[in-house]
């Protein structure tokens, strides 16, 4: 388990989001929520110019698809020949600690995760990339509301989801 | 033999080719340096593991701080930088609205999200590229919600985000003394990044491939 500090990757991911808004750049921040809508629309078939959505996310939704496709290679390549983590798995070592041994309740719960995850991300018009990094880098105002409810949720569901007090 | 690119079909084919024709035409750099912008992206949370379970349902669980510090001393940094980036003509802002319903309301389901899948949709794609099948599980439950906020977003979900309450910045509140808050703000949030007390999570089956005195967990 090869990997950075936390600070190297805090230097690195600063120098990427202002290579991204330089004009020299992208002229953009970077985000991470759009392309899912995008792809949904794409791999349902829903026709572009019906749906008020897809017009809006159209331009963010193919350049953040295009950035998802190349940070799946970035991670592919990094985890085969860096971290050397590449494996399949169904259940995380934490999951199972912290929550039970169960592969059906793992996937039950990370379906259900991920749909509310990407309904809550387009109700606040953003995420971790968009709202967090991005947006408190330009000091947005909805980005620190953003930030401060997700941290509060976030901390309050660890503690009533799993049982960690079993240490 | 010809080569057609179809441009303008409805069919899957081409519009993963008008995806790409979109990124090209719109203006935000070229097709090369958007997939490389995504590249380092995903290389940087693969190589500092930041896409694990154990690092951010542990960070949930507060037993691990390596996201939120990271995350931190991101935002310190850029916020200076970017500051006098866009002073000095060479960026721009791009300010999301505040939308008190839709930000409250959705970032009550993106902290529930987080917490259980133990991954954001940026870190995600990166866990599935290093082989999680239960995170591409969650990502077809994405799919599935982003298709239902599509689908009922005009009778539904625009009106449930509320209206904009103003693109403001904190910069905006003190007139006259914008470097200076700038500036306060930078340092205040790398100082939080790193006064918060590194505290770890390691997971046993990474841990497990390491030699004995190279573990972190046994230092």
């Amino acid at each position: 388990m090869n990997r950075l500090p936390w600070w190297m990757g805090g230097i690195l991911m600063s120098g990427l989001l202002l290579m991204t808004f330089s004009i020299f750049g992208a002229d953009r921040p970077i985000g991470a929520s759009t392309y899912v809508p995008y792809f949904a629309g794409l791999i349902f078939n829903l026709d572009p110019e019906k749906y008020t959505y897809l017009k809006e996310v159209k331009n963010a939704g193919s350049w953040e698809g295009i950035m998802l496709l190349g940070s799946l290679f970035g991670g592919f390549i990094v985890s085969v020949f860096l971290t050397k983590t590449f494996r399949l798995s169904l259940i995380p070592t934490g999951w199972k600690k912290y929550k039970n041994n169960s592969v059906l309740s793992r996937l039950l719960w990370s379906f259900f995760a991920g749909f509310i995850m990407i309904i809550g991300a387009r109700l606040a018009g953003g995420c971790t990339s968009g709202h967090f990094m991005s947006g408190m880098s330009q000091m947005a105002i909805s980005a620190m509301i953003f930030g401060t409810v997700v941290m509060i949720v976030l901390v309050v569901t660890g503690k009533l989801f799993y049982n960690t007090k079993e240490d | 033999m010809d080569i057609i690119v179809k441009t303008s079909g409805e069919d899957f084919p081409s519009r993963i080719v008008q995806m790409f024709e979109n990124v090209i035409h719109q203006g935000h750099g070229s097709l090369v340096l958007v997939f490389l912008i995504g590249i380092i992206f995903g290389g940087i949370i693969q190589y500092t593991r930041v896409d694990k379970f154990e690092k951010i349902a542990g960070f949930a669980m507060l037993k691990d701080t390596i996201v939120p510090k990271m995350l931190f001393l991101t935002v310190g940094l850029t916020s200076i930088g970017l500051y006098f980036m866009i002073e000095a003509g060479g960026a721009h802002y791009h300010i999301k609205p505040i939308l008190w319903q839709g930000l409250i309301i959705g970032g009550t389901l993106f902290g529930i999200a987080m917490a259980i899948l133990g991954k954001c949709p940026g870190t995600g794609p990166v866990s599935i590229a290093e082989g999680r099948i239960d995170v591409l599980v969650g990502a077809i439950g994405g799919l599935l919600g982003g298709l239902v906020f599509t689908l009922y977003y005009d009778d539904f979900f625009k009106p449930l985000m509320g209206e904009s309450s103003g693109k403001l910045i904190l910069t905006g509140f003190f007139p006259g003394n914008e470097h200076m808050v700038v500036l306060i703000f930078g340092v205040a949030v790398t100082l939080i990044a790193l006064l918060i007390p590194k505290v770890e999570m390691f997971d046993e089956a990474d841990l497990s491939r390491l030699p004995d005195d190279k573990r972190p967990d046994r230092k």
